[in-house]
């Protein structure tokens, strides 16, 4: 529900790195998006689309790489991806005792341009 | 040309809801972070908690809706200071509305700080402001399946009010079943049934609110 003021942080970051490093236009920009991180990502590029309209960014694409949650557990010492962070258990061990430390990434990693 | 950046998108929301939180804490103000879906009973909730609490603690309140005061008027009713925010269609409050919205806030001469959050069960879970800790609302009417649906908000949140309670009898909810599943969600999570409308259940939420703030000069 809120995809379009993350593209909108999204298209205002990557202007902004753009006309800083002296370029005049924006081909496409790479993310990485956790699986926890809320983020829905057609929606996310339908929202990108729109506010890309009329600026240096209007001809980009998004790149999208999901990522998995991860977690590490602190019985058996094992790190391991999850499809959700709503886990009980372990997937390895089953034990209870476990961090999860990653799946809520919302990165720019980096953008083409021209 | 590959521009390589790696900015993280909600730093940006993380920094300043930190930055918030540091505000309240050297004012010492004990905030709290009050969401649920619409109509569960929130501005209900801090209705009642204000009037059972007021005489013994300074409480300040932010309301979050996008458009409208009437939540604000029920609360100015009560004498209480209160700032109204319209997020004009956004679906939560980010740290970013509530910075604005501190400067309207006597800081010092409160120490218990309420942020009414827009009415939604997903988005508002997903921001920090710089609460010291997230509150839910659950109300019976809502069904006994909305942790297991919802989970994210039942994990974020310290504290769950399951509300309505008054209700139980007309309906087919499982109570049982709404601990059970929010419990195996979030483990930690402090439970409280009351009911706005009666009165029940009421002084353990408000006893609670009392020892949380242990510490930070209240009562």
């Amino acid at each position: 529900m809120h995809e379009v003021s993350i593209a909108q942080s999204i298209l205002d970051t990557a202007v902004a790195e753009c006309l800083r490093a002296d370029f005049r236009r924006i081909n496409s920009i790479s993310l990485r998006i956790g699986r926890s991180s809320g983020v829905n990502i057609p929606s996310l590029v339908t929202a990108f689309d729109i506010v890309k309209a009329d600026t240096i960014a209007a001809g980009a694409t998004l790149v999208c790489e999901e990522v998995p949650v991860r977690g590490h557990c602190l019985d058996c010492n094992s790190d391991f991806d999850a499809e959700s962070e709503l886990i009980t258990s372990c997937p390895a061990c089953n034990g209870a005792r476990f961090r999860i430390c990653g799946g809520r990434e919302l990165d720019i990693m980096e953008i083409d341009v021209d | 040309m590959k521009l390589r950046i790696v900015k993280r998108l909600l730093e940006a929301n993380e920094r300043i809801a930190e930055e918030n939180r540091r505000l309240l804490r050297e004012n010492g103000v004990f905030t709290i972070n009050l969401m649920s879906a619409p109509g569960a009973g929130k501005t209900s909730l801090l209705v009642r908690t204000i009037e059972a609490l007021m005489d013994k603690v300074s409480i300040g309140v932010i309301e979050g809706d996008i458009t409208g005061t009437d939540d604000a008027e029920r609360i100015d009713a009560l004498g209480v200071p209160v700032v109204q925010l319209n997020t004009e269609g956004a679906c939560h409050l980010d740290a970013g509305m509530i910075r604005e919205a501190l400067e309207d806030i006597p800081l010092g001469g409160i120490e218990l700080l309420f942020i009414e959050n827009v009415g939604n069960l997903v988005c508002p879970a997903e921001f920090n402001v710089g609460e010291d800790v997230k509150a839910m609302v659950l109300s019976v009417t809502e069904g006994d399946d909305k942790p297991l649906k919802y989970p994210l908000m039942f994990k974020e949140s310290g504290v769950l009010v399951i509300n309505k309670t008054d209700l139980l009898p007309h309906t087919d909810v499982d109570m049982d079943k709404i601990r059970r599943s929010a419990l195996s969600i979030n483990p930690g999570l402090r439970i409280f049934e009351v009911s706005c409308r009666t009165g029940t259940g009421l002084t353990e939420w408000t006893d609670y609110l009392g020892a949380l703030s242990v510490g930070t000069g209240m009562y």
